[in-house]
């Protein structure tokens, strides 16, 4: 309760604080104050020190895995802050007003994290959503960015509208919010153990949600949003909220998946192998680097899929590493990104000549993306193919998995080839000292955690 | 007959007679008005049921809010009788049978509902649709849920105003 009740008052704490400075690095270290005191008050929850008691009513749970992993989401948006502050002052004059954007989102993650309802479940997308819908087009001037912000208002009002349509139809089937409720109609014929209601409430679900976390037949939206968002936020939304909606994603269906029987299995491997083919064979194609990363996402939200395929302590673990991998890769990257003023692939072109940290840095980001060992994204993706094995499910899908992590390298080192074996002069923004040494401390994290991954699982038994 | 059911026959003639001129009129304002007609007659038939609450709020919703919506997008696309577009033959066959479904839905089921069979009224009883009942279920089992939702309002108003405020 520590984390929602803290991000919501730090929200309008940097709400007010652009009244009181014209500063925009003032409001920028207020800013990463704040999270220090949101981690903190979170680490509190966690080792139950302190923690404020409020009755819920059973409409939020709290446990250690929700908690860890809250407290990775926020320490990932420190990181993000930390890095990216720069680039969030230079979005636009509403500085103050997009950091308190941010902590309503943190608010929502933490309502995902934590949630014990459909109720809340719907509560808690919608306050990530929302947030996410004004930081999209906070470039007003820019077309693009209002074209992608409307149209991530329209389709997500579409998801929400689809996500009640089915809470509505299960509680109609049990007669409560409650994630796994006793039907109280007679079982349909062909779906053991639910009644018709029931199912299709959770097909309607699953589709809003797979939505939400841009998996394949859902994910149109997805390319020309993150494309057009401020390259900030794209960061932002691509890694910290896609992970709070991957974990709501699984809790929900970690409660009903047995209802649906053999068949719920074949749907999900259907939408796994689409996600993995869309997002990596369109990759390969695009010619800027931002929307390559996009594609990139939906192909990274494929291989998160997994551990919804197969429930067992290795998918929570898999999904907690592949999360802290995703996460700093990736904010890591679009912080070196922004650095540069061109996109596209020949933007980069020469970068290892011109600024040989942010090139190796960024090096060690994309491997890890792509899977190589001795990064943490191998660990990661070794987790999650794992877990399905160890479940015992298909094994098509892990050989299928695997061969599109082999396209993925494909894309990911030719912009590691136009940095370090093309001739250019990119054009960079200015880079600080500091910066320098945070994605280096980044790209450090990245590889010891690769080389021991039992230093972010070990945390959530402690 | 009793004052009580007359007024239940009252209303509903009213309801079914207005939503009748709702798709029969051809200038779409005046659709809208009867369409307001349509949702008083409505919340009369709220109040004979005892739910004063939700009588009032399909007012204040319907009538008020959703109705104004109606009101501008109509006066914004400038509709008339005269720019009516011509509807296709196959959209007005989809509209006939999704129609008759819906239709057969309720009607099969007010026919299975045996408890409200010869009953038109619930005047002074059942306490379903009292504001009393919705505030104790408000403010003791979702009290957690009403007070986070105002982080939701908090957060799109903040945006209203980033999005609406000059730069």
């Amino acid at each position: 309760m520590n984390a929602i009740i803290v991000s919501a008052i730090l929200g309008v704490v940097m709400m007010f604080s652009g009244m009181f400075t014209k500063h925009k690095s003032t409001i920028t270290l207020t800013a990463i104050a704040a999270l220090f005191i949101l981690l903190g008050a979170n680490l509190l929850n966690s080792y139950g020190i302190f923690s404020i008691q409020v009755n819920t009513h059973e409409l939020l749970y709290f446990n250690k895995l929700g908690l860890y992993f809250n407290t990775i989401l926020i320490a990932a948006t420190l990181i993000f802050v930390l890095l990216s502050g720069r680039e969030i002052e230079n979005v636009g004059i509403n500085t103050a007003e997009y950091y308190a954007l941010i902590f309503f989102v943190l608010c929502g993650t933490t309502i995902l994290t934590s949630f014990n309802g459909l109720l809340m479940l719907f509560l808690g997308i919608e306050i990530m959503s929302i947030p996410l819908y004004i930081l999209t087009g906070a470039e007003k001037r820019n077309l693009k960015s209002n074209e992608a912000s409307l149209k991530y208002f329209l389709m997500g009002a579409f998801s929400t509208g689809i996500m009640l349509m089915g809470i509505a139809l299960l509680y109609g089937a049990t007669g409560s919010f409650a994630l796994s409720g006793q039907s109280v109609l007679p079982p349909s014929v062909g779906i053991p153990g639910a009644s018709f209601l029931q199912a299709g409430g959770l097909i309607l679900l699953f589709v809003s949600m797979c939505f939400k976390v841009s998996a394949a037949p859902f994910h149109f939206w997805t390319p020309d949003v993150y494309d057009g968002a401020p390259t900030v936020f794209t960061s932002f939304m691509a890694t910290i909220v896609k992970a709070a909606g991957f974990f709501a994603f699984i809790k929900v269906f970690d409660a009903n998946a047995a209802l649906l029987g053999p068949s719920w299995k074949i749907l999900l491997s259907i939408v796994i192998i689409a996600t993995l083919f869309v997002g990596n064979i369109t990759a390969v194609f695009q010619r800027s680097i931002k929307r390559m990363l996009a594609y990139s996402s939906i192909a990274q939200a494929g291989f998160m899929l997994f551990a919804l395929y197969s429930y067992n302590d290795m998918a929570y673990q898999g999904i907690l590493l592949y999360t802290v991998a995703y996460c700093l890769a990736t904010i890591g990257f679009f912080a070196v990104l922004m650095k540069v003023k061109d996109y596209t692939f020949d933007g980069l072109n020469g970068l290892a000549a011109a600024s040989p940290v942010l090139a190796f840095a960024a090096t060690v980001f994309l491997l890890s993306l792509a899977g190589i060992p001795l990064t943490a994204g191998f660990f990661a993706k070794y987790y999650m193919l794992a877990s399905v094995v160890k479940a015992g499910g298909a094994l098509w899908i892990v050989i299928a998995a695997v061969l599109f992590a082999a396209v993925s390298v494909y894309y990911y080192f030719k912009v590691i080839q136009s940095m370090y074996f093309k001739e250019g002069q990119p054009e960079l923004n200015e880079i600080s000292t500091g910066f320098k040494v945070g994605v280096l401390l980044l790209a450090a994290g990245i590889i010891t955690i690769g080389v021991l991954p039992s230093i972010v699982l070990n945390w959530l038994y402690f | 007959m009793s004052t009580i059911q007359i007024l239940f026959f009252f209303l509903s003639t009213l309801a079914i007679f207005s939503s009748i001129m709702v798709l029969v009129s051809k200038n779409p304002v005046h659709s809208v008005l009867w369409l307001i007609a349509v949702f008083f007659a409505i919340s009369g038939h709220y109040i004979l049921l005892n739910a004063q609450f939700l009588a009032i709020v399909n007012l204040i919703v319907y009538a008020g809010a959703i109705m104004v919506l109606f009101l501008f997008v109509i006066m914004l696309m400038n509709l008339n009788a005269a720019t009516e577009p011509r509807k296709n033959w196959w959209m007005k066959l989809t509209g006939v049978v999704s129609g008759g479904c819906f239709l057969m839905v309720l009607v099969s089921l007010v026919r299975q509902a045996t408890e409200i069979t010869g009953k038109n009224v619930l005047m002074k009883t059942g306490d379903i649709g009292l504001i009393k009942n919705l505030g104790k279920a408000l403010f003791s089992d979702f009290v957690v849920p009403f007070e986070i939702s105002s982080v939701l309002f908090l957060s799109a108003m903040v945006g209203a105003v980033v999005i609406g405020k000059k730069d």
